[in-house]
């Protein structure tokens, strides 16, 4: 087997990939792509409601037109793509990375790059890992999994639904539920406030009439063969069940919408960087990982709540790459951004100070925040400064760096939230 | 008729009040111009753009998401959906290609979201 | 009055258990009458226990408890109705499919009728998949001594059967320096007892042996012939051998009750009708009282006891190499104390814990169990942290008040064997205990008639392709050949399509999701399920010519879907 070789290599062909491939052809170099399900579009492709777009394109589109722009773009530009097609092994060679890859058609075979993005999206909490106890009946399903079942195989899970978490999946998804003919009974949230954006739970909740329970969890599920209920229970500010508040809530499925954590097993064995904060690797402003040539983009690096940003996040790390591989490759300086006050995190978790030009930021408030201020500083000078009506968690915030205000020789830049 | 809202225009998720006095409508808690739009719209004639699946006949696509070409009324989502599970793709379509050129009475066309000739 | 009858009066006496009238039967203890509590129930038991009697039948009653509830298959049928085999095995955990295997080495007609949609489905897969180096049981018992055996048998049988086994040893650790003083007489007793190989380690020998091993150790000891195994691929794995080499498995079928003439069983009825056996043997886990009931042979009791195990996240398994554990001297007496020991696949096990419970098939976990599990085993591993964990489950150990296997023909039925009380450690015993289960059903048979051996029996298993074990260019090979094998559908474990079908097909056909989960793994891995599923569900149904509504997750009744959409859609 001699491996075919290329500038940049592109795992995962969502929204992130796409971008990114495309951005790399744009910059010059040779690009292809790796995606190991049928179809290019990623978790767009299942994401059949509408609401994405409106930053990126002005326009309030559904997943799947979302990702048909890409996609046409992809494949006008002639890029590669081989889909059905599974990374076994990730390796570093000379001149970059090595991968080990399996498909139908050609069984096994090696693709060598230059350089390489990860665009491997995220997947979905569990029940277990929100410690849900019980038997273990049918019926217990993860808002994405029931995304799937009912908008590509053509199913319904099942007629008397309970949802736990108000996250915009869980939310989507009563309203997909309920028009499809299941009974949503009620949402139930643990913390005091939604997650989701209030557009979502007026037009999927309120417009169905179905209620929200915050400050409110589900601790048990019950049945042995098919659920048969669940009990929820109310929770005090620390969020522990409160005793005595517990309800039985007959249903046959539970839908949990939990949370999503960055897909990134493939970058363990390379011993790259991961932030406990956000689940994804550490980067700079071009989205360069820890380890030399690896990109880091969309859902893996962080989980986005718009898919507008995932394709910038997309685009940057596809460009770097395509600098990096094309041999415009200079020895970072890297100085680590500190977050400070009420930031959740912050990404990219370090500045490559040796670059002039624009660093884009991303984080996300720790709480609730009204008339919140975020500064920017550097040795106790101030490089920027944002003022914020309000600042939710779910919402992601992105501002835009001048990096030629970074004065040389600092040890470090904060990022401080204020509430 | 009265109606409290929460304005969905912007992030700031206004409080609304919005509630008719003879032929006038009056909207309060709104900091801009269309916050007052939308619990107008809220309060006469609430719209939504409908998106869902259609059965096609093929194995590998069995299912086609489409959307409203426009916004539809509230009360028509599930008349719409019991026409819209009634219809059958025969032929490989592609975003923006109608389905039903009128759903449930109105003028609005269902129109395909993606595309089947992708594999 | 019999000494050891006052010894048990006085017992009771002593725990204020007076509503208890203890009864001589046969060769065993009855305990009849009321007590307050559960608690109470299972402190009469033992009270009456190891004091010369054969078995110890606690038919206590505890008025407001629960009563006791069984699974029984639906399913109703005359399937199996008339049939006649030399050999009828009831219950399809590791015990029952060994012995089924084991008799296949004869020339006999066998069959294994399991209750659940699948074997392994009780005990034998809700366990932490040890295979004890032999130390804990009381020497001279018959744990000890089955363990010991049991333990050496694993290297040749997983050979022959093809499932994983890693002798990756233990390090029991000490929590106080002065538990040292008690080392020698350890390894005295340990080379009494037949335990292969033991060495006592100073604080600094454990954690160069284990770098991630907690600080609050004072040294201990290594036992290198502890080993692991995935315990359902086990049991599947003998059953499929025992069908490969002409036993019959018979899932869903329960049974019912015996029909008996004089001291023999003639009949086992069924809910697939009733067929006959020359030999029945008793290997149903928490019900084999009941079965010896049927016979009219309780002369023993089974209550269980339940364990929680939580599994930590693969990312984590090489963070330790062996078994860890530190006994804490004091806390419950019945339970080896669990702590956090590898698996085949690489992830660790948390536990087991071990609580005494009414219902023998209440899988279920609670908060408190968990957290009991985090604060107890967590920290003998520096690197695990409650997020690690991804999933937990429960089992039921199947105890006897003697606390010992029952292994033995029928003191009173004539073509009854007893497999019962398979508690921990059941698993690293099964072997042997196999081994003497079909010499005692061999030794019967003999009787009446002559038994030969099985000229066409093959001790190995057929095996299709893993792909997880083969070189690139053998992967390569499987799939140019059959190019189902190149589409991976479980993405956690890496399963291909091609793995799940055979497993379909396989011996002891996987016809449910779990089923297939616990052959390949797949929807075992991280994401438990939540990309896969949905694939699963449908190649389940194509190859069992299904609908993937009437497809289920495990028994009949748990159905995964309610229905297809927009039905309306497929007539136009
Ligand atoms: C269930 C669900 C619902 C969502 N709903 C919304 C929503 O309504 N609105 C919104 O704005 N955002 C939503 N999101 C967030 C959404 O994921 C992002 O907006 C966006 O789709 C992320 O793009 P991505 O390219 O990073 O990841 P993905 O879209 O997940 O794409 C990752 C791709 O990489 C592939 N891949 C992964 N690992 C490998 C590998 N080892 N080899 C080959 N290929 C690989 C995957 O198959 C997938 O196609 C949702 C996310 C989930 C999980
Ligand atoms: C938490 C926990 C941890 C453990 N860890 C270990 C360990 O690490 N190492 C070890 O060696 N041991 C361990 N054990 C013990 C071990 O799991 C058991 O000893 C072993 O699995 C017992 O196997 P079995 O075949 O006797 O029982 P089971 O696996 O329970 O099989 C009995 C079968 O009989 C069937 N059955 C019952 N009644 C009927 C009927 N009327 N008709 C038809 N079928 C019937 C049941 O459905 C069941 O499938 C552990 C046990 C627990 C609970």
């Amino acid at each position: 087997m001699s491996p075919a070789k290329w500038d940049v290599v592109v795992i995962g062909a969502g929204p992130g990939g796409l971008a990114a491939s495309i951005a790399a052809d744009k910059a010059g170099a040779s690009v292809c792509l790796v995606e190991r399900e049928a179809r290019p579009g990623g978790i767009l492709k299942q994401c059949i409601h509408d609401g994405f777009g409106l930053v990126r394109f002005g326009r309030k589109l559904t997943g799947p037109e979302y990702a048909f722009l890409d996609i046409e773009e992809v494949k006008g530009r002639g890029i590669k793509l081989f889909t059905e097609t599974f990374l076994l092994d990730l390796d570093r060679s000379e001149e970059g990375f090595v991968l080990t890859l399996q498909n139908s058609e050609e069984a096994v075979f090696r693709l060598e790059a230059k350089a390489l993005v990860a665009a491997t999206g995220c997947r979905e909490r569990t029940a277990r890992q929100v410690f849900i106890h019980g038997q273990r009946p049918a019926g217990v399903y993860t808002a994405g999994t029931v995304q799937r079942l009912i908008n590509i195989s053509g199913y319904l899970p099942g007629k008397n639904c309970v949802i736990l978490g108000s996250g915009d999946i869980g939310l989507i998804m009563a309203r997909r539920l309920t028009l499809e003919g299941a009974k949503v009974l009620g949402v139930y949230e643990i913390k005091p406030e939604p997650s989701g954006l209030t557009r979502n739970i007026v037009q999927c909740l309120e417009d169905y009439n179905i209620p929200l329970h915050l400050s409110t969890t589900v601790t048990e599920v019950h049945g042995t063969e098919r659920l048969e209920g669940v009990t929820v229970c109310r929770v005090d500010e620390n969020m522990r069940p409160l005793p005595g508040s517990e309800e039985y809530v007959p249903c046959d499925t539970l839908v949990l919408s939990v949370g999503l954590i960055p897909e990134n097993d493939i970058l363990h064995p390379l011993g790259v960087e991961i932030d406990p904060r956000t689940g994804g690797p550490v980067v700079d402003q071009l989205l360069a990982t820890s380890e030399a040539g690896l990109f880091s983009c969309g859902n893996a690096l962080h989980v986005n709540d718009l898919v507008d940003y995932v394709s910038e996040s997309g685009e940057i790390a596809g460009a770097s790459a395509a600098r990096h591989a094309l041999g415009d490759y200079r020895p970072p300086r890297h100085v680590p951004i500190l977050a400070k006050g009420e930031i959740l995190y912050a990404v990219p978790q370090r500045l490559d100070v040796s670059l002039g030009g624009q660093g884009i930021l991303y984080f996300r408030a720790a709480r609730t925040l009204t008339d919140a201020a975020l500064v920017i500083s550097a040795g106790g000078r101030v490089l920027g400064e944002k003022k914020y009506k309000s600042l939710r968690p779910p919402e992601m915030e992105r501002i835009v760096l001048d990096l030629s205000l970074v004065p040389a020789g600092e040890e470090n830049i904060v990022l401080e939230l204020r509430g | 008729m009265e109606k409290l809202l929460v304005c969905i225009q912007c992030p700031q998720g206004c409080k609304l009040m919005v509630k008719t006095e003879g032929e006038e409508v009056l909207v309060a808690g709104n900091k801009c111009p269309r916050g007052a739009s939308y619990a107008r719209q809220e309060l006469l004639n609430p719209c939504r753009t409908l998106t869902t699946t259609v059965r096609t006949e093929f194995p590998d696509f069995p299912l086609l998401p489409v959307r409203t070409a426009g916004e539809i009324p509230l009360g028509s989502l599930f008349a719409a959906m019991g026409e819209i599970n009634r219809l059958l793709v025969r032929n490989r379509l592609r975003p923006g290609d109608v389905v039903l050129e009128r759903v449930s009475g109105t003028d609005v066309p269902l129109i395909a979201t993606a595309d089947m000739t992708l594999n | 009055m019999a000494k050891k009858l006052k010894s048990v009066i006085k017992e009771l006496r002593k725990f204020g258990l007076t509503g208890v009238c203890p009864r001589e039967w046969r060769s065993s203890i009855v305990l009849e009458g009321e007590v307050d509590s559960w608690q109470e129930y299972i402190a009469a038991g033992y009270a009456a226990a190891g004091k010369g009697y054969k078995g110890v039948v606690n038919d206590l009653r505890v008025p407001g408890l629960e009563p006791l509830k069984e699974y029984l298959p639906p399913g109703r049928g005359g399937a199996l109705a008339g049939k006649s085999y030399d050999v009828v095995i009831i219950g399809g955990g590791v015990i029952g499919c060994a012995v089924a295997r084991e008799l296949t080495r004869w020339d006999l007609r066998v069959a294994l009728l399991e209750k659940e949609d699948d074997v392994a489905k009780q005990t034998s897969s809700r366990n932490n998949g040890m295979i004890h180096p032999g130390l804990a049981a009381p020497t001279g018992s018959k744990k000890h001594s089955y363990n010991i055996r049991g333990n050496r048998m694993y290297t040749q049988v997983s050979q022959e059967l093809g499932f994983e086994f890693h002798r990756c040893g233990s390090v029991v650790m000490l929590e106080k320096s002065f538990y040292r003083l008690a080392l020698p007489y350890v390894r005295r007793k340990a080379l009494k007892k037949g335990v292969d190989g033991l060495e006592i380690l100073s604080r600094q020998e454990v954690s160069r042996r284990e770098p991630n091993a907690t600080d609050r150790q004072r040294g201990g000891i290594f036992l290198p012939s502890t080993g692991v195994v995935a315990p359902y691929m086990v049991t599947v794995a003998y059953a499929e051998n025992a069908v490969e080499n002409g036993a019959e498995v018979h899932l869903n079928t329960a049974v019912l009750g015996f029909e008996m003439e004089g001291d023999r069983i003639v009949g086992v009825r069924t809910n697939q009708g009733v067929l006959r056996a020359r030999v029945v043997i008793n290997a149903a886990g928490v019900w084999a009282d009941n079965i010896a009931g049927y016979a009219n042979d309780r002369f023993f009791s089974i209550h269980g006891r339940k364990g929680t195990i939580a599994i930590v996240d693969k990312a984590l398994g090489s963070t330790q190499s062996a078994v860890l554990a530190m006994p804490q001297l004091g806390v419950n007496t019945h339970t080896k104390g669990g702590g956090l020991n590898p698996t085949v696949e690489g992830n660790l096990l948390l536990g087991p814990t071990a609580i005494e419970v009414p219902q023998r098939e209440d899988w279920s976990t609670t908060a408190g169990e968990m957290e009991l599990l985090l604060s107890r085993h967590l920290s003998l591993n520096r690197r695990l942290r409650p997020r690690d964990i991804i999933t937990y489950f429960a089992g039921v150990r199947a105890c006897t008040f003697e606390e010992d296997f029952i292994i033995e023909p029928s003191e009173y039925v004539a073509n009854l064997v007893h497999a019962a009380g398979i508690q921990s450690p059941g698993l690293a015993s099964a072997p042997a205990i196999a081994e003497d289960v079909a010499a005692m059903t061999v030794e019967i048979l003999k009787k009446t008639r002559e038994v030969k051996r099985n000229p066409a029996f093959n001790p190995v298993r057929r095996l299709t392709p893993q792909l997880a074990k083969l070189s690139l260019a053998e992967r390569a090979e499987v799939i140019r050949k059959n190019p189902a094998y190149g589409k991976i559908v479980c993405r956690c474990e890496v399963i291909s399509e091609g793995e799940i079908v055979a497993a379909i097909h396989s011996p002891v056909p996987a016809a449910t999701v779990d089923a297939v989960k616990r052959r390949v793994r797949a929807g075992m891995g991280r994401c438990q399920g939540g990309f896969c599923t949905p694939a699963l569900l449908e190649i389940v149904a194509r190859e069992t010519s299904r609908s993937p509504g009437d497809v289920t997750k495990g028994r009949p009744g748990s159905r995964m879907l309610a229905e297809e959409t927009k039905a309306g859609g497929k007539t136009g």
